[in-house]
């Protein structure tokens, strides 16, 4: 099975994003393995370098450790190392897309901040 | 609309193999269609019966209301083989002389603008030219042909992709200015969705899929989140294929998805990704058994 992979952002980096939405959305719990290199690849159809090089990523963001002679596991305060890095982008990328959007619109803040309540009680 | 050519459960068998089985399909006027199937899929099989060089088993063509009868060609329509078949000791200029008598509507300035685009040299043995370069005469024949009905077998055949993109350039370039029907079979499948509006599948000699383009790259999806909610999400849903890993899963599906779908997703925290048309169709054929 493969996920078609963008060309927006390299390929390590979006393994990296693949095993972090894991992460969040609870297929991976706190101490538990993650795919192993040779399953990733396979599952996922990239080489094996790239999946590492993403896993590396990971690790050095201390969202993984590897036992040795085991594999890699997920972090015991892993969801909230990636909800703090993804807020951030959040703030910077996804905010500020929809502010360019909004002012394109002529939209003021108190519009936006009406339609988010709205959204978010249905 | 006006049907161009319509066939009506086309069997074709050899010995006890069934090339095709029972196929149905109708061209509309000034549309390109993608035939699309995997080796042996039945493919030359169904355009050599259009253009007369088979004979049916079964079955009836009908090229602008009237049966064709055996042997014979729909009025105004040009076949560009895959294996062109061209006299090798012939020069091409030769060859595209020949062709011009057969095709009412041929036009030489276009012919002529071609061999420059694809770079071929009109004095050129056909026996001296490569695979590719072979691909591109018949392809120079198909367009300048400017033929109501047009067949290509595997037109990008040994292309290298620059004259790949060459050759799709020309034909919707070509087709915007003088509409007709194409049907036009192809293993590249991501180079033609943008191009057929479109698409015929066949799998084992059947038809497995007819459906427009747009249709297909609005509902084809992979999905991937948490097993439990995979499994919540695709009930009821077209399921091409699915591949589990520890509690997460991937799936591939046919729906078209609606807002209310989209929200669910989102709440179950459920990545939406659109299928490529090549990757919907793998999961088409491999899934679907």
């Amino acid at each position: 099975m493969n996920v078609t992979f963008d060309e927006k952002q390299p390929i390590f980096q979006q393994v990296a994003d693949i095993i972090e939405d894991d992460i969040l959305n609870g297929t991976y719990r706190e101490d538990e393995q993650i795919l192993s290199v040779a399953q990733f690849s396979q599952l996922f159809q990239i080489n094996p370098a790239t999946v590492v090089k993403g896993i590396g990523l990971l690790v050095n963001e201390g969202i993984l450790y590897k036992k040795r002679g085991l594999g890699m596991y997920v972090s015991s305060d892993a969801k909230l190392k990636i909800q703090k890095q993804r807020r951030n982008r959040f703030y910077k990328e996804l905010l500020s897309s929809l502010i360019s959007e909004a002012d394109k619109l002529e939209l003021a803040t108190e519009d936006i901040i009406e339609m988010i309540k709205q959204l978010r009680k249905e | 609309m006006s049907i161009v050519l319509s066939c009506e459960k086309l069997t074709k068998t050899y010995g006890r193999t069934y090339a095709l089985r029972d196929l149905d399909l109708q061209l509309e006027e000034n549309v390109i269609y993608g035939l699309l199937g995997r080796n042996g899929a039945g493919k030359t099989t169904l355009l050599n019966l259009i253009a007369g060089g088979l004979f049916a088993t079964d079955g009836t063509i009908e090229a602008r209301g009237k049966k064709l009868g055996k042997g014979a060609i729909p009025e105004d329509c040009c076949y560009v083989r895959e294996n062109s078949k061209l006299f090798g000791g012939a020069r091409l200029m030769e060859i595209l002389q020949f062709a011009a008598t057969f095709h009412p509507h041929w036009d030489w300035a276009f012919a002529h603008k071609l061999l420059q685009t694809f770079r071929l040299d009109p004095d050129k043995k056909i026996k001296q030219l490569s695979r590719g370069a072979e691909s591109l005469v018949g392809n120079i024949i198909g367009l300048s042909s400017r033929s109501a009905l047009t067949l290509f077998d595997e037109p990008v055949l040994g292309l290298d992709v620059l004259m790949r993109e060459r050759f799709y350039k020309e034909l919707l370039e070509d087709y915007a200015n003088h509409p007709r029907t194409i049907l036009l079979s192809t293993h590249l499948l991501d180079e033609i969705a943008p191009i057929a509006e479109r698409v015929y599948i066949l799998d084992e000699g059947s038809l497995l899929l007819h459906e427009e383009m747009n249709q297909i790259s609005m509902a084809a999806y992979l999905i991937r989140g948490h097993s439990d909610a995979v499994a919540a999400f695709t009930e009821g849903k077209r399921v091409l294929h699915t591949e589990s890993y520890g509690h997460g899963k991937l799936a591939a599906i046919f729906e078209k998805l609606d807002d209310g779908d989209r929200l669910q997703a989102r709440q179950l925290d459920i990545a939406l990704e659109q299928l490529t048309l090549q990757k919907f169709f793998s999961y088409l054929i491999e899934g679907g058994r």
